[in-house]
């Protein structure tokens, strides 16, 4: 049984080692995933679509980026620590619930106002299903067949899923459903900039590479991506094979920057649940009281962590009583600070901190 | 010329102007950032506030794991970007001044920004604006070095920032009255 183990970890370190750093393994492993993939869907590459080459490559270089950002970033010591901490507690009750709210539905972006929900839904909805329609395509896990007696179709991975008729509901909303998620995209993308013209936050932090761009490249590649609709069919295809360049640098330009901007906030808001799931835990297992007034505060656990990670970057507060500076609740801190300007303990009196909230 | 937010702490009359001008900052969305507190409440009116002092090396930063705090070159520490911060929270616990708010319903951390919409233009941050009592100033560094001869603080008394705070910050903090020896008249 050890002598199993043993050989278990030896074999494992000799995978890891064969890599020269994270990078090159993850990298490696999802390009070979997305080739067996692609092999099979494709039933051997018997089905590549050559105009979607490009998208290829870009989708290629999109997953160095993407590791190459996620890797220097999981390195960080707050980050690696709700990453181990919160995958080991993936599964509790209320995960799919809290996935659902965070990803799917948005219900805080709801809470920060019903126009900045209606954008998000827009963009982030239209992005998706856009997704979910082309890259099946690009990789040929899915792809069209027509029959001779006006019957289309749908096979994925290889297998034939559903045969509808070419001018019905499904068959209808399948070849319109880029043109649906672009103007979606459109519409959101037309919401934000207009947010960005008028808010005032908004416009003193935005910066173009960083706010700007994103939303310019997703109006480009949804306004292009409509255009070649609109030439096949009113121009009879005028024109396509050049916008179809556009469309596809653009769709390239967007997927490689999407790990380094803005955008980059999509593959990484899923540690929103993580965290989530990390304070429900060890909030159960156990609370910090403050060391001033015994208020529960935090979860021991996180109490814990941040000193911890603090101390990693030098930061180390202790307060001459002893204790940690994080071990006080958040209205003794405060006034522990003011008792040390004025010398008077005011974090010693009992009394609650009155009107901070400006409302007279 | 570059200013900072200075402050003389006991000239704070407890009029919370400062709490009401920022609900009033652009994208503060009505919802005040700052402080002000009670010396000692049960026996006198002396009052203090008490806001981010814009830490050079800011703890709520370094603890996000989302990066979501971000350091403007003007060095003022921003409140949370909204589409990174995750709501885990740990800026709030790591802050030595415990300045970080927290909406749960909205799943998102703000705190004083400096006004940064009006900062990095020059113009003084709401707060330092409405202040009646000269508690909150926006001074150039000259300013306050100028400040520190007029108190005449030989004795190593002169408070600015270290070593009363838990590490060099941006904003900076002076108590001249309370430091002299000098009774209050308000
Ligand atoms: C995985 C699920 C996602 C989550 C949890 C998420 C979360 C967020 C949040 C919280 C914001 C800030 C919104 C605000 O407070 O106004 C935001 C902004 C944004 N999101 Fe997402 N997002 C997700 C997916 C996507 C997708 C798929 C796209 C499509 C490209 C996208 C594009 C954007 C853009 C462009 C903005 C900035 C809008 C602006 O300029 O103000 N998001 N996202
Ligand atoms: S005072 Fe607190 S919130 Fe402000 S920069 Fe320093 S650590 Fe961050
Ligand atoms: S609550 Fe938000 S801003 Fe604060 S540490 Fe967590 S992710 Fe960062």
């Amino acid at each position: 049984m050890q002598a199993k183990a043993a050989v278990n970890q030896k074999s494992g370190n000799i995978l890891n080692n064969a890599f020269a750093s994270h990078f090159a393994k993850s990298m490696f492993l999802s390009v070979t995933a997305l080739a067996i993939l692609s092999f099979i869907g494709t039933r051997m590459f018997t089905h590549v679509d050559l105009n979607l080459y490009g998208y290829m490559v870009g989708t290629i270089v999109f997953i160095g980026g993407f590791f190459y950002r996620f890797i220097a970033w999981g390195e960080r010591p707050p980050t690696k620590l709700i990453l181990k901490k919160g995958l080991k507690l993936l599964f509790r009750k209320s995960t799919p619930k809290t996935s659902v709210e965070h990803l799917a539905t948005y219900n805080f972006i709801w809470n920060r106002g019903i126009y900045r929900w209606t954008q998000h839904v827009l963009i982030g909805w239209g992005c998706i299903l856009s997704c979910f329609v082309t890259f099946p395509l690009v990789f040929g896990w899915m792809y069209f067949t027509m029959d001779d007696n006006g019957y289309y179709n749908i096979i994925a991975m290889g297998m034939k899923v559903m045969t509808v008729p070419a001018d019905g509901i499904i068959a209808n909303l399948s070849y319109n459903a880029l043109n649906i998620t672009a103007v979606m995209v459109i519409a959101g993308v037309c919401m934000a900039l207009y947010r960005r013209l008028k808010n005032m936050q908004a416009r003193a932090e935005q910066k173009f590479l960083y706010d700007f761009m994103p939303l310019y490249m997703l109006l480009l590649v949804s306004i292009t991506g409509l255009a070649l609709t609109f030439m096949n069919i009113f121009l009879h295809g005028a024109g396509q094979p050049a916008m179809s360049l556009i469309h596809q640098w653009s769709v390239i330009i967007t997927l490689i920057y999407l790990p380094f901007g803005k955008l980059a906030h999509i593959p990484f808001r899923p540690m929103s649940i993580l965290a989530r799931n990390y304070r429900e835990h060890y909030a159960e297992q156990g609370m910090k009281e403050c060391k001033v007034c015994g208020d529960q505060f935090v979860s021991a656990e996180q109490s814990k962590d941040v000193v911890d990670v603090l101390c990693v970057n030098d930061i180390e507060f202790k307060a001459k009583e002893g204790h940690h500076l994080a071990e006080m609740c958040l209205p003794c801190r405060r006034k522990y600070r003011i008792a040390q300007f004025s010398g008077f303990p005011t974090h010693e009196v009992k009394v609650k901190e009155a009107n901070q909230n400006a409302k007279g | 010329m570059k200013k900072r937010l200075y402050l003389e702490l006991e000239n704070c009359i407890g009029c919370r102007s400062c709490l009401a001008a920022c609900t009033q900052c652009g994208g503060h969305e009505e919802r005040n950032r700052n402080y002000v507190y009670d010396v000692n409440p049960l026996v006198n009116r002396q009052t203090m506030p008490l806001m981010c002092l814009h830490c050079e090396n800011p703890a709520c930063a370094r603890s996000c794991p989302a990066q979501a705090i971000q350091i403007h070159e003007t060095g003022a520490v921003l409140s949370a970007l909204v589409e990174k911060c995750i709501g885990c929270q740990n800026c709030t616990i790591a802050c030595p001044y415990g300045i970080p708010k927290f909406d749960q319903e909205q799943n998102l951390m703000y705190k004083c920004d400096l006004c940064i919409d009006r900062t990095k233009d020059g113009i003084p941050p709401m707060c330092a604006s409405v202040c009646p009592s000269n508690t909150l100033q926006w001074l150039t560094d000259e300013e306050i070095e100028n400040k520190k001869k007029q108190f005449n603080l030989d004795n190593g008394k002169w408070v600015t920032s270290m070593p009363y705070l838990e590490g060099e910050t941006n904003v900076k903090v002076n108590l001249p009255g309370i430091l002299q020896g000098i009774t209050k008249l308000f």
